[in-house]
């Protein structure tokens, strides 16, 4: 069912004025809270969170001259129409030209899902606590047979219930692996060559699709899962469970690829130039605010950071 | 869905005459032609059934929509590429970012037809430049009130497009 004009109104709405806020907590929980008195509002609020993606020319590098060409294009235009065309008839568009990628499509089918920078947590009915990283849709499906999470983007954490419940196994299945939680607190994020699972209590079974073995994944092991298997990671650069207190926590991380976690949670281009790609850090970073975040790093290495526009970030080596 | 056989008949009697009409408003054979085979592929996709009375008119309307849509690609490739002599050397994006953001640009632009021009100008400086309401309440010297209420419409218009075919 597509929600009423009115949901979708008080949608946009709460989407301008979190945005004007720069995601003002309290805010933000009146939202979630509108968001949750009926599944009319979560729906219309998860079509205008994507749709405002869809739009986001922030993401992309070189948008810094986005408004001029526009602006431009659009006046040109116009001239040409009114020279050439139309002599003042009213214009003709053609509507079904917006292309329709698999993740905006998942994001308002899904039960649940996050924005860029945000996160969020779901009670589940069997007690368990399910916590969805920025950038994430899941699914639920809870049966009679089984409770299962599908992970369709993004990144969430499960904290499995105490109890055993109705028998019934807990799953978690991503586009790599089926997971089965027993007890415990794990992470699975779903990157874009493969799935990572994290322990951070307890354990938790990889499924081998072929034979329904189970290979056991114990407290404090990191696992790699891609289509060739499962494959544990003797060491890592960063702490994958530090995001649900809002940290990111690096261990002799390569600044590129800090760069990369960082961007997760925020809009628009960040990068860095080659030559400081290799550097190495480690330390405790707040995400609340990722700009604020990014400042620190000329602190620490020798960097500085060249920002074009709000959305446009490359950090440079000190000249 | 028109059937073949009209689309046919349509095609016989009014291809030639559609491409010379479009070949006036382009002033170019080739594009012409291209535009004129796009237009009855439309027809082709089309749900309902086809109405007849003014076949020539009706064909011109479609058209004359990818004519703009033509236009539309080609001033912002103009308009982006002036806009990138402005930029220094070693920041000018990658040829594949510059086709994924002039795609997107192409989209919002399509979008964004027909809306007023200070509705659409709120909209941009905010979705582009990042800029607060605040911020474009004064530089363009509305109320921040009228800001709220343009962008809010601007967003709501989109939404209606963009979910159409789902209501």
């Amino acid at each position: 069912m597509a929600p009423s004009s009115k949901a979708v109104k008080q949608a946009i709405h709460w989407m301008l004025r979190l945005r004007e806020s720069g995601n003002d907590p309290v805010l933000a929980q009146q939202c979630e809270r509108w968001r949750n008195t009926q599944h009319e509002h979560e729906l219309a609020w998860q079509r205008v969170t994507s749709l405002q993606q869809d739009l986001d020319l922030r993401a992309i590098p070189g948008a810094g001259v986005a408004l001029q060409t526009l602006e431009t294009s659009q006046r040109r235009l116009h001239r040409r129409q009114a020279l050439k065309l139309l002599g003042g008839a009213a214009m003709v568009g053609s509507a079904s030209w917006l292309a329709k990628d698999l993740d905006t499509i998942s994001a308002w089918t899904s039960d649940y899902a996050t924005a860029t920078g945000e996160r969020r947590t779901v009670h589940l009915p069997d007690g368990s606590l399910l916590q969805l990283n920025t950038r994430t849709a899941v699914d639920l499906a809870f049966t009679e047979q089984q409770r299962m999470v599908r992970l369709k983007h993004g990144e969430l954490m499960l904290t499995c219930s105490q109890t055993p419940y109705k028998g019934q196994p807990l799953l978690v299945q991503s586009r790599d692996a089926l997971l089965e939680g027993f007890e415990g607190r794990f992470v699975v994020r779903q990157d874009a060559d493969c799935t990572r699972v994290s322990v951070s209590q307890g354990r938790v079974a990889i499924h081998h699709p072929g034979t329904g073995e189970l290979q056991w994944m114990a407290d404090g092991q990191n696992w790699r899962i891609d289509a060739l298997g499962a494959q544990r990671l003797a060491q890592v650069d960063m702490d994958a469970a530090a995001w649900a207190d809002g940290l990111i926590v690096t261990r002799d991380m390569r600044l590129a690829d800090f760069l990369a976690q960082v961007s997760r949670y925020r809009h628009g281009y960040l990068g860095c130039s080659d030559d400081i790609a290799d550097l190495r850090l480690s330390g405790v970073f707040r995400l609340e605010n990722p700009d604020q975040l990014l400042q620190l790093l000329p602190q620490t290495l020798p960097v500085q950071l060249r920002q074009r526009t709000r959305w446009w970030i490359r950090i440079e080596r000190v000249a | 869905m028109p059937s073949n056989d009209s689309v046919h008949t349509l095609y016989s009697d009014h291809h030639s005459w559609l491409n010379t009409w479009l070949r006036s408003k382009l002033g170019n054979a080739a594009d012409a032609a291209d535009l004129a085979q796009d237009t009855f592929v439309r027809l082709l996709q089309r749900h309902e059934q086809l109405q007849l009375n003014a076949p020539r008119a009706f064909l011109r309307t479609i058209a004359r929509g990818l004519v703009i849509d033509h236009w539309r690609r080609e001033e912002l490739h103009r308009a982006y590429l002036q806009a990138l002599a402005h930029v220094p050397e070693g920041q000018v994006p990658s040829a594949e970012a510059r086709e994924l953001l002039l795609e997107l640009l192409e989209r919002i632009a399509r979008m964004l037809d027909g809306l007023k021009p200070k509705v659409r100008r709120a909209f941009l400086l905010a979705q582009c430049e990042g800029l607060s309401h605040k911020a474009i309440a004064e530089q363009m010297g509305i109320s921040l009130r009228s800001v709220e209420r343009h962008v809010a419409d601007a967003l709501y218009h989109c939404y209606l497009l963009r979910y159409e075919d789902e209501r």
